[in-house]
């Protein structure tokens, strides 16, 4: 199994090489670090960081149960980390908002339960501090989310007949299960928070590096072939195949460590979160590293000289990276600019990343990664079968 | 047994044709001598043997395995010296013995043994954890054949391994293959240095623009050209060969008279007895001679008198 060893060379010769494992290694982090910095301020990072958990008073002068189940199942237990609210008189309430001892207020009306059994409008008041806009809209959009989801599960129940109606009271107690599960759901979405900048640069750069080690590896396999040793592995026991093989291989090992490296490095230097699914995060980072190694392979097959690749194959990144968003903010570029892009595994990678980051699971991202595998797998079944013709050729 | 059995072996690459059908035989534990100057197709023919490519027609056999057919089986039994190092060169001599040797299918305590065994026979084991890249020509030269012969290989093919190296790194890599041939390895070696050749091989084939033009022992190539010195007469100036040849004497005759640029050749059987009238001759015609030196019958004679030119033109 001569390509094992091939493969081992090659992450040995560029292991060795200083110069290219630092540039390789230290500089995505450390350009992560200057641009995640200097565009902060850019990707609304700010706003975010300022949704803090704030206080809540609620006056319930509602008599019906749907009062109860909005102050007590969604307010007090059902948003813990986000709002912490407390049952109070109208007085006290207003006392609190003037001492701005309290963010936001609510009063629910003696009627909201009748209101909104009978299909009507309930008047539930928000009241708040001057700067506490954000966290009055939060409270509104969780009241209306709240009675939308009743008034629904209430016509509901009455196109299901009247002795369900005369069951209406008791099974709001199950409603509002299902509406705190709503509640709930919408403080999920809340985690979908934009992507901050270091978030946004430690993807960015380390899909652009990813590529860069790609070409320094392509570019050694390139020069090798125009040394002696090359002629000197063809004509030893390792087959074409086997070759490819060993170079795909040792190409693999060098970016997958350095994509560990940037997750690693980002998320203790940086407190970078990568996402909710780390399995996703790195079943996309393999699959990227799988398809840019094979297409690597492939330019490492097709080209014949070294100075030829150097040129094209570096600015060939830099335009991959500019267009795939690495360098300037996708946001920035109409959709379907990123919707053409996605062709470049780069592109795709790093969108895909930012949604892994804003709070996709592995399943939302299994396409994207077989999209990205397969890319690497015809690129390897095109390089063995070029290389196999221009030995056909070569005898011609 | 033909270790090697190569038959009408033809290359052409487009129009040219660089190998126009060799054909010559290795027997077991032979070293075999390819002479020529350069681009007289040496390379190719070891290029097609090694079956790093195939050849355009004709059949290469390396211990009944057709190379044209079956490559992959009939290079385990090779070791391959290129004519360039071919080395990594920012790695040990110890860690490049050990790829080449894993690429050949060694393994384990063996590969060790054989590297070590291998760094003893090429004389660096003291500095075999050494970086290639800070050796001399010649240990890297010693090293290229130290990675073509950790398997043990039935044929090993040397393509001018001394080129460009230090007489003293040239007799040690002259030495070790005596020492390996002795040992019963057989070997093929090229080479425009005819005295290398002779000293190592005892069959010789020479090479001239793609053809083999001569081939057999040292005595039978010998034999060509009867046996005789060369008077070897540079001038000063430039020199016509129908001048020179209208001064001499009845005792020469003129297919033994060969001039190359101011070089004068003379096939003679006694150069002693007619170099004096010779020397005469010239210079009362008005030739400056710059020097005169006698050869005893070598390979360089053969090779001159067959093509006209020299070896090393």
């Amino acid at each position: 199994m001569g390509f094992w060893w091939l493969a081992l060379k090659d992450a040995l010769l560029m292991g060795r090489d200083r110069k290219a494992l630092l540039t390789l290694v230290f500089m995505p982090i450390l350009l992560i670090g200057i641009l995640g910095a200097a565009f902060g301020n850019m990707m609304g990072e700010e706003e975010v960081a300022s949704i803090e958990k704030f206080q809540v008073g609620i006056v319930n002068l509602d008599e019906g149960e749907l009062g109860n189940a909005l102050a007590e199942e969604v307010f007090m237990k059902g948003l813990p980390e986000l709002i912490s609210a407390e049952a109070m008189t109208q007085k006290e309430l207003e006392d609190r908002l003037k001492q701005q001892k309290l963010s936001v207020g609510i009063i629910l009306p003696r009627d909201f339960s009748d209101h909104i059994i009978m299909g009507g409008e309930s008047e539930v008041k928000v009241i708040s501090i001057p700067s506490a806009s954000i966290q009055s809209s939060i409270v509104e959009n969780v009241v209306l989310q709240f009675t939308q989801s009743a008034a629904v599960n209430v016509i509901a129940m009455e196109a299901a007949g009247p002795s369900e109606m005369i069951k209406a009271i008791p099974a709001m107690s199950q409603f509002t299960d299902a509406d705190i599960n709503i509640v709930e759901e919408a403080a999920v979405e809340r985690d979908q928070k934009p992507v901050g900048s270091f978030q946004y640069y430690a993807a960015g750069m380390g899909v652009m590096f990813l590529l860069m080690t790609v070409i320094t590896g392509v570019s050694a396999m390139i020069d090798e072939k125009e040394q002696d040793v090359y002629n000197r592995l063809l004509v030893t026991k390792l087959t074409d195949f086997h070759y490819l093989i060993g170079k795909f291989i040792g190409l693999l090992f060098m970016s997958s460590i350095q994509f560990l490296i940037i997750i690693i490095g980002t998320r203790y230097l940086y407190d970078v979160r990568w996402g909710e699914s780390m399995t996703g995060v790195i079943l996309l980072g393999f699959s990227f590293v799988f398809s840019v190694c094979g297409l690597g392979v492939l330019l490492g097959t097709l080209v014949k000289t070294e100075k030829t690749f150097n040129a094209a194959g570096m600015l060939a990144t830099q335009i991959m990276a500019a267009v795939g968003g690495s360098m300037v903010p996708l946001y920035i570029f109409p959709d379907w600019v990123n919707t053409v892009v996605k062709v470049l595994p780069n592109a795709l990678a790093l969108q895909t990343f930012l949604e892994l980051m804003s709070g996709a699971n592995l399943w939302q991202v299994l396409i994207e990664a077989g999209i990205l595998v397969a890319i690497g797998l015809g690129s390897l079944l095109i390089a063995f079968v070029s290389l196999s013709a221009k030995r056909r050729a070569y005898y011609a | 047994m033909g270790v090697l059995e190569v038959k009408q072996l033809t290359k052409r690459f487009k129009d040219f044709e660089a190998v126009k059908k060799v054909s010559f035989s290795v027997q077991k534990g032979e070293s075999f001598g390819l002479l020529g100057p350069n681009g007289a197709g040496k390379t190719t023919t070891i290029q097609m043997i090694t079956g790093l490519f195939p050849p355009s027609s004709g059949s290469i056999e390396i211990a009944g395995i057709d190379m044209v057919r079956q490559p992959k089986r009939g290079q385990g039994l090779l070791g391959i010296v290129p004519q360039e190092i071919a080395l990594y060169q920012t790695m040990s001599a110890r860690e490049n013995l050990s790829f080449w040797g894993r690429m050949y299918g060694l393994s384990g305590d063996h590969l060790q043994k054989r590297i070590n065994d291998v760094l003893e026979i090429i004389g660096l084991a003291d500095r075999a954890k050494e970086k290639v890249e800070t050796f001399s020509g010649g240990m890297k030269r010693r090293v290229n054949i130290g990675a073509a012969i950790l398997h043990n290989p039935e044929l090993l093919i040397m393509d001018e391994p001394t080129v460009g190296i230090d007489p003293q790194s040239r007799s040690h890599i002259l030495e070790t293959v005596k020492k390996l041939n002795g040992e019963g390895m057989t070997v093929i070696y090229t080479s425009h240095y005819m005295e290398e050749v002779e000293y190592l091989c005892e069959k010789i084939g020479i090479m001239d623009q793609g053809e083999f033009i001569a081939s057999g022992t040292i005595s039978q190539l010998r034999e060509t050209i009867g046996d005789r010195s060369r008077i070897v007469m540079n001038f000063s100036g430039a020199v016509e060969l129908e001048r020179i040849k209208s001064i001499l004497t009845s005792e020469i005759s003129e297919k033994d008279l060969l001039m190359n640029h101011n070089e004068l050749a003379i096939f003679h059987k006694e150069p002693q007895k007619i170099l004096s009238e010779l020397i005469q001759s010239v210079t009362g015609a008005g030739f400056e001679i710059a020097s005169v030196e006698i050869v005893e019958p070598n390979l360089e004679s053969v090779f001159l008198h067959l093509t006209g030119r020299s070896l090393r033109d």
